[in-house]
C-alpha cells in the first residue's frame, strides 16, 4: 500500500478532484470516439457500436474497478467494525455499563494523578531556560544545607566566574499591608533587584525592579502577585503607581506579576533588599537564600566547583565565622520538587495498579461474555472471516469501551484537578499550575488505547481460536470440555487481581501506620486548647525597646485576663515551626562533634513553659526580674552593635554584659553529660550566658525530627532589635473561640495592627504531618478502589463459573452429593486461586514497601502486622465473593439443572 | 473460470500497462481513447489491451501523482479527460524504462543458454 496513493484518496474524499465521479462520462466519450472511428472505417452504425464495446471489454467491470481504486479499504473496515461494535455493546447494556464505569474509575484516577505528576515532575520550571537555574546555600557539616550568609554571598557574587546572574532573596515574612483597604496580612519576600531578570520572568503589568533599586533610599517599591492585586486592590486598572503600606512604611507599586507566577508557595509582595553589606548582616549570620543562573555552556558541576573554591578561600580568611562553611549548589528544579518526587512516583505506580485491576476486571467480563459469543465467532469464521479479522473486530470493540470509559474518566479527572487546585494547603509544589492540558489529554487517550488492547487482546485471541468444527463437536456445550485455555487465562486474571490488590493494601496500611505513629508522637508539649498567632510591630511607630515592651506587656496582660484563658505567653518561636539557631561554645569543651552542635534559640516570657505544658526539670524558670535585666543587657548589646556597624569595626562586648538562659534536656546532655547544667555557662558569640534551669525536650523542627538542643532567653533581650512576637494562649474552651477576644485586644491597643496566621497547636501538628496524611488517604482510596473492583471481579467470575457448572452440580446432587460437598467443591477452586494470589501479592508488596521506606515513619517496611492483617482482610473479602455464588449453586434443583440448556 | 478465446496476442505483465501509458503520454496530453489507440499502434496490435482495463490503471497513476487529468474538447468537439505527465511521472518513466531493459536483458540471458543446453 503506497502512502502517496492513500493520501490522494483521502484528499479526494475531502472534496479534492474526484475523478471517479466523472468516470461514466469519460467512458461514454471513449466508446463514442471508438464508434466514430469504426464508422469512418466503413462499418454500419450498429456494427460500429458493437465493435467498440467488444474492444472495450465489460464496461461495468471497468467502472467498478476504477472506482474501487479510490476506496479506502482499511477505513471501510474500521467503520464497519465500529458500527458492529456499537451494535454489540448496545445489545448487552449491563455488561457495557459495568465495563465503562470500571474503566472510568481506573482511567479517571490515573489521569488525575498524572496531571499532578505532569505539573510537578515532568514540566520544566516555568522560567527562562530552567535547566540553568540553581539554588545557592551553605552547609556547615554535610549533609544538610543552611541559609546563606549575606557577606559570603556578596563575595561569591563578586568572585565567581561561572554564574551569569545571581539574586539574593529572603524567606516570606508576614507584614501588615494597608493603604487601599483594611489592614491585611501579606507574605512579603525581599529580593535583590535583578530577581525577576535572573528567573527570566516579566511582570504582567508595569516593570520589574530596576538596577540600583536595592539600596536604602530607593528601595521603597513593590511588585505585587496577581492574587494579592486581585484580593487587596480588587484587580483595579490604576494600581500601578499606587502606594501599599507595609508595617507602616509606604511602598510604590511598580509591577504586577502574571497570574501563573508562583514563588515558594504564596508570596503576595516582593520588595527590594537594602543590599549594603551592613544591612545583610555579619558573616556568621545565615539568613538568606539565593537563586542563580549559570552561564550558557557551564554545567552545574562546574559552578559548584567554582563556588566551593571561593568558600574554601573564605574559610581560611575568616576561620572564626566560616569554619566548615561551604557552598552548596543545587539545581533549582530539584530543590523545588525533591520532597514530592518519591511520594508522587509511588502514588502514580499505585494508581497504575488500580487501572490494571480495572483492566483485569473488564477482561474477565469479556471472557465470561465470550462463551455466549462463541457461536457467533464460529459462524463468522466459517463464513470466511480470518482470525486476524476477528481479533481486529474484538479489539475495536474493546477500544470503543475504553474510550467510553476514558471520556467519563476524564470528567472525573477534570473534577479532581479542579478540587486539587482549590485546596491550596495540599503539600504539592505549585510552581506549575495543575491542570488538564494537552499532555494530560494525550496521556488519557494513550491509556485508553493501551488498556483497550490490554483487556481486549487476551479474550480476543482466546475467542477467535474456536473453529466451527470444535463448536459443532461441542454441540450442547458440555461442561466437562470447557476450553481449558480460557480457564487458565481466567485463573491467571483472578490471581493477578488478588496479587495487585494485596500490594496496594499493604502500601496503604504502612502509610496509615506511619501517619498514626506521627500523630501520636510526643513533641514535648500538651497541644490541647492552644491558640497561637503572631504580631509584628511596625518599626516607624514602635521604634524603641520601651515602646515595644509596653505594647506586649499590655497585650499579654489583657490576653491573660480574657475569660476562659488559663495562661498566655510570648515567644519568638513555637514548637514544630523551626526558627533561628546557631552554634555555641562551652569553655573547656573541644570535642568537634559537640562544638559544631546546633542549638535553637527561643525568646520567651516566663509563662511560656506553663502555657505549653513543658516541665521544668531542674533549676528555676525565667522571672520578671530576669526580663528587666535582659532588657538592659539587650539594649546595651544593641547599642554596641549599632555603633560598631556605623564605624565598621568589630564589636567588643564588655565582660559585664551577662545573660541567663533555660536550656532543654537535650542541650544539657550534649554539653554537660553526667553533671548538672544549672549554674554552668556557655558563649554565644561574644556574650556569656549562664544556665539557670533545664526543661523537657521539645521538637522544634518537626514531628519527624529528633529534639534539638534548645536555649530559652528572656524575650526582652531581642526587643531592641525588632518588635516581633508570637502570642500563645491556653484556653479552657476550644481555642478558636478565644480568637475573637484576642483580636479585639489587639485592635483596642492599636487599630492599624493585624494578627497573623492564627492557628491552633493541633493545626500546627496536623500541618506538619499533613503530607503523610494526604499520602495515606490517597493510597488508601486507591487500595479501597482496587479492593472493591477485585471483589466485584471475583464475584463475577465465580458466579459465571457456577452458572457454567450448574449441569454438573445437578448431576452430582442427583447422584447423592450433599450441599456441603458441592459448596466445598466450588470453594476449593476459589481458595486455591486466592492462596496463589496472596503468596504472589506478598512478594509484590515487599517490593512496593521497600521502595516506600523513605516515606515511612516508625514502621518497618516489612511490618508483619500490616502484611498479616491485609492478607486476612483480602482472604475474607475474596472468600465472601466466592461464597455467595457457591451458596447459590447448592440451591440448584437437580431436575431443573439437568434440563438446563 | 471464463473460457479464453483463441488469441495469440500477449497478456500484459503486471505493471507493464502503467509503463505503456506513461510512455504514450510522453508525446503530449491525450485522452483515454487516444492512449488505447497509440498502445495498439506502438505494439502493432501484438499486445492484448482491453480498453476497459486502461481506466483502473489510470486511477492508480493519478493517485501516485505521475499523471494529471483535465477536461477538454476533442477534435470532434467531444468532451473528454486529457491526461498528461507530471514531472514525477517523467522521472518514473525514465527509471522504469531502464529497469525494464535490465529485466529483459536478464530474462533473455537466462533463456538463451537454456535453449543451447536443450540442444546438447
Amino acid at each position: 500500500m503506497s502512502w502517496r496513493r492513500e493520501l490522494s484518496k483521502i484528499r479526494a474524499l475531502f472534496g479534492g478532484n474526484q475523478p471517479a465521479g466523472d468516470l461514466d462520462e469519460e467512458i461514454r466519450a471513449h466508446l463514442k470516439m471508438e464508434e466514430q472511428e469504426n464508422l469512418e472505417a466503413g462499418m454500419t452504425r450498429e456494427e460500429a457500436r458493437y465493435a467498440a464495446k467488444r474492444k472495450f471489454g465489460n464496461v461495468t467491470i471497468a467502472q467498478e474497478r476504477s472506482r474501487e481504486m479510490w476506496r479506502l479499504s482499511w477505513a471501510d473496515r474500521v467503520f464497519q467494525d465500529l458500527r458492529f461494535g456499537f451494535r454489540q455493546l448496545r445489545r448487552s447494556p449491563g455488561f457495557t455499563v459495568v465495563a465503562v464505569l470500571t474503566l472510568a474509575l481506573g482511567i479517571g484516577a490515573t489521569t488525575a494523578t498524572f496531571s499532578v505528576v505532569n505539573a510537578v515532575l515532568l514540566h520544566p520550571l516555568p522560567y527562562k531556560d530552567p535547566a540553568r537555574l540553581v539554588q545557592l546555600l551553605e552547609t556547615e557539616v554535610s549533609p544538610g544545607a543552611f541559609p546563606l550568609s549575606g557577606a559570603d554571598y556578596l563575595d561569591w557574587q563578586e568572585q565567581n566566574r561561572t554564574l551569569e546572574a545571581s539574586s539574593l532573596f529572603s524567606w516570606g515574612q508576614n507584614m501588615s499591608a494597608s493603604g487601599a483597604a483594611e489592614p491585611e496580612p501579606a507574605a512579603v519576600v525581599d529580593v535583590q533587584a535583578n530577581f525577576f531578570d535572573a528567573l527570566g520572568v516579566q511582570p504582567f503589568e508595569g516593570r520589574a525592579f530596576a538596577r540600583g533599586e536595592d539600596y536604602a533610599g530607593r528601595n521603597h517599591v513593590a511588585v505585587l502577585s496577581y492574587g494579592f492585586w486581585q484580593r487587596y486592590f480588587g484587580g483595579a486598572a490604576g494600581t500601578l503607581g499606587k502606594t501599599v503600606v507595609l508595617n507602616n512604611e509606604p511602598y510604590t507599586v511598580v509591577g504586577i506579576m502574571p497570574r501563573w507566577f508562583n514563588w515558594s508557595g504564596t508570596t503576595d509582595i516582593w520588595k527590594p533588599f537594602d543590599m549594603s553589606p551592613k544591612e545583610l548582616g555579619a558573616r556568621g549570620n545565615h539568613s538568606w537564600n539565593a537563586v542563580a543562573r549559570v552561564k550558557a555552556g557551564v554545567t552545574v558541576e562546574q559552578a559548584r566547583a567554582d563556588l566551593l573554591a571561593i568558600s574554601q578561600r573564605l574559610e581560611k580568611q575568616f576561620p572564626k565565622s566560616n569554619n566548615k562553611v561551604h557552598a552548596v549548589v543545587l539545581p533549582l528544579n530539584d530543590t523545588m520538587t525533591h520532597n514530592s518526587r518519591t511520594p508522587l512516583i509511588i502514588l502514580f505506580c499505585a494508581v497504575t495498579m488500580v487501572l490494571l485491576v480495572a483492566c483485569v476486571n473488564v477482561a474477565n467480563l469479556q471472557l465470561a461474555r465470550a462463551s455466549t459469543r462463541h457461536r457467533e465467532m464460529a459462524v463468522r469464521s466459517s463464513l470466511g472471516a480470518g482470525r486476524l479479522r476477528l481479533v481486529q473486530q474484538m479489539i475495536t470493540e474493546s477500544i470503543l469501551l475504553a474510550f467510553a470509559g476514558a471520556a467519563l474518566g476524564m470528567l472525573a479527572a477534570w473534577w479532581c484537578v479542579r478540587l486539587l487546585e482549590s485546596v491550596k494547603s495540599l503539600p504539592i509544589p505549585r510552581v506549575n499550575p495543575i491542570q488538564v492540558d494537552g499532555a494530560v489529554l494525550l496521556f488519557a487517550v494513550a491509556v485508553a488505547l493501551l488498556s483497550g488492547i490490554l483487556f481486549g487482546l487476551a479474550p480476543a485471541l482466546q475467542n477467535s481460536e474456536s473453529s466451527l468444527n470444535e463448536e459443532i463437536k461441542a454441540g450442547a456445550q458440555s461442561v466437562l470440555s470447557a476450553a481449558s485455555g480460557r480457564r487458565a487465562l481466567r485463573d491467571a486474571l483472578v490471581v493477578a487481581e488478588i496479587c495487585i490488590t494485596l500490594a496496594l493494601l499493604v502500601g496503604a496500611g504502612l502509610l496509615l501506620r506511619s501517619f498514626v505513629y506521627l500523630r501520636n508522637q510526643d513533641i514535648g508539649i500538651n497541644p490541647h486548647n492552644l491558640l497561637t498567632a503572631s504580631i509584628s510591630l511596625p518599626e516607624a511607630k514602635y521604634s524603641t525597646l520601651a515602646a515595644r515592651r509596653q505594647f506586649f506587656d499590655q497585650l499579654l496582660d489583657r490576653a491573660r485576663h480574657t475569660p476562659g484563658v488559663d495562661a498566655a505567653a510570648l515567644s519568638s518561636e513555637i514548637p514544630l515551626r523551626g526558627g533561628s539557631n546557631g552554634t555555641i561554645n562551652v569553655d573547656g569543651v573541644t570535642d568537634p562533634a559537640v562544638t559544631s552542635q546546633l542549638v535553637g534559640w527561643n525568646y520567651i516570657t516566663p509563662d511560656y513553659f506553663r502555657t505549653f505544658g513543658i516541665q521544668l526539670l531542674e533549676g528555676r524558670n525565667i522571672t520578671p526580674d530576669d526580663l528587666d535585666r535582659a532588657a538592659v543587657a539587650g539594649q546595651k548589646d544593641y547599642d554596641l552593635y549599632k555603633a560598631a556597624r556605623a564605624q565598621n569595626t568589630e564589636v567588643k562586648i564588655p565582660p559585664d554584659v551577662s545573660w541567663v538562659a533555660v536550656i532543654s534536656q537535650a542541650a544539657a546532655r550534649t554539653f554537660w553529660r553526667n553533671q548538672s547544667a544549672v549554674g554552668k555557662s556557655f558563649r554565644m558569640g561574644d556574650e556569656k550566658v549562664t544556665v539557670i534551669g533545664v526543661v523537657g525536650d521539645v521538637k522544634e523542627y518537626g514531628v519527624r525530627e529528633q529534639p534539638m538542643p534548645l536555649a530559652y532567653f528572656p524575650n526582652t533581650q531581642v526587643l531592641p532589635y525588632d518588635g516581633y512576637a508570637r502570642l500563645t494562649v491556653k484556653s479552657q474552651t476550644p481555642p478558636m473561640s478565644i480568637l475573637g477576644p484576642i483580636r479585639s485586644h489587639v485592635r483596642d491597643l492599636d487599630r492599624g495592627l493585624a494578627l497573623f496566621r492564627p492557628l491552633t497547636m493541633e493545626e500546627v501538628i496536623a500541618d506538619d504531618t499533613q503530607d503523610v496524611g494526604v499520602q495515606a488517604i490517597l493510597l488508601g482510596s486507591f487500595a479501597t478502589l482496587a479492593l472493591v473492583l477485585a471483589a466485584v471481579g471475583l464475584y463475577g467470575v465465580m458466579s459465571y463459573l457456577v452458572t457454567q457448572r450448574t449441569r454438573e452440580i445437578g448431576i452430582r446432587m442427583a447422584l447423592g452429593a450433599q450441599q456441603a460437598n458441592v459448596l466445598s467443591l466450588i470453594m476449593r477452586q476459589g481458595t486455591r486461586l486466592t492462596l496463589i494470589g496472596i503468596v504472589l501479592g506478598v512478594a509484590a508488596a515487599f517490593a512496593l514497601a521497600h521502595s516506600m521506606s523513605g516515606i515511612l515513619y516508625g514502621v518497618n517496611s516489612n511490618d508483619p502486622l500490616t502484611f498479616a492483617s491485609v492478607a486476612v482482610l483480602l482472604s475474607v473479602v475474596a472468600l465472601t465473593a466466592y461464597y455467595i455464588p457457591a451458596r447459590r449453586a447448592t440451591k440448584v434443583d437437580p431436575l431443573l439443572a439437568l434440563r438446563y440448556e | 473460470m471464463p473460457t479464453r478465446r483463441q488469441d495469440d496476442r500477449i497478456e500484459l505483465v503486471y505493471g507493464a500497462l502503467d509503463m505503456l501509458i506513461l510512455r504514450t503520454l510522453r508525446w503530449g496530453p491525450t485522452h483515454g481513447h487516444g492512449i488505447a489507440k497509440s498502445i495498439e499502434r506502438m505494439s502493432e496490435d501484438a499486445l492484448k489491451v482491453d480498453h476497459g482495463s486502461l481506466y483502473p490503471a489510470l486511477q492508480r497513476l493519478l493517485q501516485e501523482g505521475w499523471i494529471k487529468g483535465e477536461w477538454g474538447l476533442s477534435e470532434n468537439k467531444q468532451r473528454a479527460r486529457y491526461y498528461s505527465l507530471t514531472p514525477a511521472g517523467k522521472r518514473k518513466l525514465v527509471a522504469e524504462t531502464s529497469r525494464w531493459q535490465r529485466f529483459v536483458r536478464a530474462i533473455t540471458g537466462v533463456l538463451a543458454p537454456a535453449e543451447s543446453e536443450e540442444g546438447e
